[in-house]
């Protein structure tokens, strides 16, 4: 059986851990006044008046205590010295530093990219296979899947990394003619596509590939 | 063996027999053979909310020994799966078992081969109400926000402490340990099940034990009901709170269920509410709060010390 109400330590009584902050506390603080006050509907018919009075009084000398740095830590060392609390479960005096919100880093996205550039850049330079599909005097979407897979880089990464969605990426590798974007929107697609494989040079390529495109559906 | 939910509130009007039945289609519906069993003997209407206006057989027939099986006061309701034992059509004075009888219909009820059943149990705190209630340790209760349901939810819970606490005990031990515990605690003291506890542990060591295994067992839940829009979402859980701080009881609270105009309608109606308004936020919190019964399911206990 627990021990009744006023046996509890004030940090039992608000229902916190010792290391509670000043915020927890005044939340708690909150939330027992919700529970235990006259006319609260969870605690309606639980107590008789006196009960109640009783274990408001106590809930309010708690917070006091609780609330207050120089009462918190004395009554910290009254509770260790009964041994009700270990030494270390005591709330440090961390104060919360301000978040400088210029310090963000926005994801790890670009600088993952930039350290995988120069390893792509090698394998691009020693790949017989990419470098035999960059010297044809046309480029598809098929060659395109094939230098990807040829790196190693996953549909995925390049949804990701170019915003591009997925099943406008599949329909380039795939050469689907009629679910292509607009040329608009394909042109700068396949130039970020390129951009993320760090295939170069972008313009070229990427006009040689417009080109070969618009062949593939005049036919 | 089946899984048994007695469902109890202290109030009459909390919603225990909407959702029974409410519980009982939605388990039906996913397949499992379930039963739900009217045991507010004297204030049956279970059936009605069931979709059987006028079933053929029910309890009456058992106590009074026309069959011999409680099995085959089992009617068959419109909704497949879902079979149900009515009370309907009893005498004037079915509310009033003997303790024979109640033992009988106890025993026959964990004997039964469904995959769910649910106990649609009487308001107050009748003997029938707890024993009924204490068939499983997984009793949902019911509770609506208000002052009247709350208080009588606080009742019935001491109760079914008290209940389970007294039947260890016979008469003249029982009421020793009430007077010891008055001399300790002051008057009134008796009916608090922490009071009485402390001095079991004194008296009773080995009954202490067995009592406070039996009470950690326990997985009692509490539902909400009729929570309407201005209401406080918060109070299951502060009631939960209450109860574990101050009676030292473990109940789990599974959830709210909103209040809608519309389950007027379909009872006066007669239809299925669940079928009628499939997409309200009542359906799909009743739906919530019967995967959770399901997910924290007890053990079952007859009502009997040792």
């Amino acid at each position: 059986m627990p021990k009744s109400f006023a046996q509890l330590n004030y940090y039992e009584m608000l229902d916190i851990e010792p290391d509670a902050t000043t915020f927890d506390i005044r939340h708690a603080y909150n939330a027992a006044l919700q529970v235990y006050q006259q006319g609260s509907l969870a605690s309606y018919s639980f107590f008789s008046g006196d009960e109640r009075q009783a274990i408001l009084s106590l809930i309010e000398k708690a917070y006091s205590t609780l609330i207050h740095d120089q009462a918190r830590k004395d009554y910290d060392e009254d509770l260790i010295r009964k041994g009700e609390l270990g030494a270390e479960k005591v709330a440090s005096a961390a104060v919360k530093k301000p978040v400088s919100i210029f310090d963000i880093s926005r994801g790890s996205a670009s600088g993952v990219v930039s350290t995988n550039n120069e390893a792509l850049k090698s394998k691009i330079s020693q790949s017989q296979l990419i470098g035999d599909i960059l010297a044809q005097n046309e480029l598809c979407g098929a060659d395109l899947k094939k230098i990807r897979t040829e790196l190693g880089v996953p549909i995925e990464q390049i949804a990701q990394e170019t915003k591009i969605r997925q099943d406008h990426l599949r329909s380039i590798e795939e050469d689907h003619v009629t679910r292509l974007p607009a040329t608009v929107f394909l042109k700068g697609f396949v130039k970020s596509y390129l951009k993320c494989l760090c295939l170069e040079p972008v313009e070229e390529l990427s006009a040689l590939y417009m080109n070969t495109m618009a062949r593939l559906q005049r036919k | 063996m089946a899984q048994i939910w007695p469902i109890g509130g202290g109030k009459g009007g909390s919603g225990r027999s909407f959702l029974t039945s409410s519980l009982g289609q939605l388990y039906a519906a996913l397949g499992k053979k379930t039963l739900v069993i009217d045991l507010d003997l004297g204030a049956a209407n279970l059936h009605t909310l069931v979709g059987v206006p006028d079933p053929p057989k029910g309890f009456y027939d058992f106590i009074h020994k026309k069959i011999s099986r409680l099995e085959e006061a089992v009617v068959e309701t419109p909704f497949e799966n879902l079979f149900l034992i009515s009370a309907a059509h009893g005498n004037f004075d079915m509310a009033n078992l003997s303790y024979e009888q109640k033992m009988e219909i106890l025993r026959a009820i964990t004997k039964l081969d469904y995959d769910r059943i649910l106990l649609d149990l009487g308001a107050g705190t009748s003997f029938n109400a707890l024993d009924f209630f204490l068939i499983s340790q997984s009793g949902v209760f019911i509770a609506t926000p208000e002052p009247t349901s709350v208080e009588n939810i606080y009742r019935l819970i001491h109760a079914i402490y008290m209940r389970r606490i007294h039947s260890c005990f016979n008469a003249p031990d029982f009421r020793a340990l009430e007077s010891e515990v008055g001399r300790q605690f002051g008057d009134g003291a008796a009916n608090n099940p922490e009071c009485m506890m402390k001095v079991i542990a004194r008296m009773y060591l080995e009954k202490y034990q067995q009592l406070q295994d039996e009470f950690s067992a326990f997985q009692f839940k509490l539902i909400i009901n009729q929570l309407r829009k201005q209401d406080n979402a918060a109070l299951g859980s502060q009631m939960t709170r209450m109860i574990e701080k101050h009676l030292g009881l473990h109940i789990e609270f599974l959830g709210n269920v909103a209040y809608d105009e519309h389950v007027h309608d379909a009872i006066c109606l007669q239809v299925s509410y669940l079928e009628r308004y499939p997409y309200t936020k009542t359906v799909s919190d009743l739906r919530e709060v019967a995967k959770q019964i399901v997910e924290s399911a007890g053990k079952q206990l007859m009502p009997r010390c040792g």
